[in-house]
C-alpha cells in the first residue's frame, strides 16, 4: 500500500496550550481511517495540520513520501490534492452550490467554464445535490450545505479527503444524509481520514480507528477492537459514554 | 431671472458636482479596499501605515486637505494647479480613509472561515481575496458606501472655494446677482437632498436585502 499522507512526531502548540503532542500516523491509498475522542482532544488541529492549513510547531508532514515543509513545495498546489471538509460547511455565500464547486476547478485547476461546470455537476450528482445546483447556501439545509461542501472537495479529484467532524453541527436526520454520502465515497475507494463521533459510521466503513485524548494518540485498532475490548481505560470510558 | 430660470441655472451645475463626487468616490474605493486589505492581511509596517493613514485623514477636515494641495502643492505639481482634479483627489484621499474603515468592518464580517475554506481548495491568498472575500465584503459594504457617496456629494461643495464651477458656486453667483440671501440656498439644498437621499436610501435597502438573501 502507498502511504499518501503521513505525519511524524507532529506537535502543535498555541501559546501555552499543547493542542497536538508528538503524534505520528499515516493514511494509505484507498483507506478510511476514523479519528475519535472527546472535544478538545486535538482532532481538528491534527487534521488542519495534515490539510496544510496550519503549520506544525514540531514534526514533519509527508505527502507521497516527500517532506512538505522541508522540500519547500508549493503549498497551494499540495492543498488542491488534499480535500478538506469542515465542520461548518463554510460554503461561499455569494455563490450558488454549483458556483462553490466550480471555483476551485476554474481558479486552481484552470479548467474552462464549461469543463468546470460539467465536473461540478458530476460531483453534485455524487452527493445527490444536482437538483439544488443553482441554489444559494442560505436556501439549503445544514445537511445539504455539508453535501455541497463534500462535492466541492471531491470535485478537485484529491488524493485524500480529510473530514473534520462534518456532522457535528447537524441534527439526527440531516446527519444521516451526510453519513450516507460519506459511506458511498468510502465504498468507491476514496482515501479518507475522518474525525467524527459517529461510531456507527466508523464501525461500518473504517479500516482503522484512532482514539485521541489530550492531544495524543491513546489507542489504535480496528472497529471491532474498540467495540469489543479497548485496551485503555480512557478509550473504554469514552466508548461507554458515546454508546450509552 | 425668473424662478424657473434660476432653477435651470442651478441644475446646469449638477453634472460637475456629480462628476467630482463619483470620481472621488472611485478613487476612495480603490484606496479604501487597498488600505483595508493592508490593515488586515499586511505585514506589520503595512498595517501601521494603513492605520496611520486612516486615523490621520479621518481627523483632518477635507477643506484643509483641499487648500493644502491647491495652494501648497499646486505651484510645484501640475495636476494640483487644476481645481477640479485637486477637488477629486482631496475628496478621494479623505474618502479612502472612511472607505477603508467600511471595508475593514465588511471583510471582518465575512469571517476567517471563508478564507480558510478558499485556501483549502488550493487558492492563493490573493485569489481567495479576489474571488471569495471581496465579493462578499462588497455586498456587506454597500449600505456604508451609500452613506459615503452622500457625504461626498455634500463635501463636493467645498470645491467652490478653490474655484470649481459646481452647484455651490452657481448658488453663490445667484445669491450675488439676484440679491436674495435665502432662496438660492433653499433651492440648492433641495437639489442636494434630491441627489443624496434617494441614492443612499436605495443602496441601504438593496444592501440589506442582499445581505438577508445571501445569509451574510
Amino acid at each position: 500500500m502507498t502511504t499518501i499522507l503521513e505525519c511524524r512526531e507532529l506537535t502543535k502548540v498555541y501559546g501555552k496550550v499543547v493542542a497536538v503532542n508528538n503524534v505520528s500516523l499515516g493514511i494509505d491509498r484507498g483507506e478510511t481511517k476514523v479519528i475519535f475522542g472527546p472535544s478538545g482532544s486535538g482532532k481538528s488541529t491534527l487534521l488542519r495540520c495534515l490539510g496544510l492549513l496550519e503549520k506544525p510547531t514540531k514534526g514533519t508532514i509527508l505527502f507521497n513520501g516527500t517532506d512538505v515543509y522541508a522540500s519547500r513545495q508549493d503549498l497551494n498546489k499540495l492543498r488542491a490534492r488534499i480535500g478538506f471538509v469542515f465542520q461548518d460547511p463554510s460554503l461561499f455565500r455569494h455563490l450558488t452550490a454549483i458556483g462553490n464547486v466550480m471555483l476551485g476547478l476554474k481558479h486552481v485547476l484552470g479548467l474552462s467554464d464549461n469543463e468546470a461546470r460539467r465536473k461540478a455537476y458530476e460531483a453534485l450528482k455524487l452527493v445527490r445535490m444536482e437538483d439544488w445546483a443553482n441554489y444559494y447556501p442560505s436556501q439549503l439545509s445544514g445537511g445539504q450545505q455539508q453535501r455541497v461542501g463534500i462535492a466541492r472537495a471531491i470535485a478537485m479529484d484529491p488524493e485524500v479527503v480529510l473530514f473534520d467532524e462534518p456532522t457535528a453541527a447537524l441534527d439526527v436526520e440531516l446527519k444521516w444524509e451526510v453519513i450516507t454520502v460519506m459511506k458511498d465515497l468510502a465504498e468507491r475507494g476514496t482515501t479518507m481520514l475522518v474525525a467524527t463521533h459517529e461510531l456507527r459510521f466508523a464501525r461500518e466503513v473504517a479500516d482503522e480507528m484512532i482514539f485521541m485524548d489530550q492531544g495524543q494518540i491513546i489507542e489504535i485498532g480496528s472497529p471491532d477492537h474498540f467495540f469489543t475490548s479497548p485496551n485503555t481505560e480512557r478509550a473504554k470510558k469514552f466508548m461507554a459514554k458515546i454508546l450509552g | 431671472m425668473t424662478p424657473l430660470e434660476q432653477i435651470i441655472f442651478l441644475l446646469k451645475a449638477v453634472p460637475i458636482t456629480l462628476a467630482i463626487s463619483f470620481l472621488s468616490f472611485l478613487l476612495g474605493l480603490g484606496l479604501g479596499i487597498l488600505f483595508a486589505f493592508m490593515r488586515i492581511y499586511g505585514s506589520t509596517p503595512l498595517r501601521y501605515f494603513s492605520d496611520s493613514y486612516e486615523k490621520f485623514f479621518r481627523s483632518v477636515p477635507v477643506l484643509a486637505v483641499m487648500l493644502l494641495l491647491y495652494f501648497g502643492v499646486g505651484p510645484y505639481i501640475q495636476i494640483f494647479k487644476d481645481p477640479f482634479f485637486t477637488s477629486v483627489i482631496s475628496l478621494g484621499i479623505v474618502s479612502g480613509a472612511n472607505q477603508s474603515q467600511i471595508f475593514r468592518s465588511a471583510i471582518g464580517s465575512v469571517g476567517r472561515s471563508q478564507m480558510l475554506a478558499a485556501i483549502s481548495l488550493g487558492l492563493t491568498e490573493l485569489k481567495a481575496m479576489r474571488y471569495v472575500i471581496l465579493p462578499q465584503a462588497l455586498f456587506l459594504a454597500v449600505p456604508g458606501l451609500g452613506s459615503e457617496i452622500a457625504l461626498l456629494i455634500k463635501d463636493s461643495a467645498y470645491s467652490f472655494i478653490i474655484g470649481v464651477i459646481e452647484l455651490m458656486k452657481h448658488t453663490d453667483i445667484l445669491r450675488a446677482s439676484q440679491r436674495s440671501l435665502v432662496l438660492p440656498y433653499i433651492a440648492s439644498a433641495i437639489i442636494y437632498v434630491a441627489m443624496t437621499f434617494p441614492l443612499a436610501t436605495y443602496l441601504d435597502k438593496w444592501g440589506s436585502r442582499k445581505k438577508k438573501e445571501l445569509g451574510l
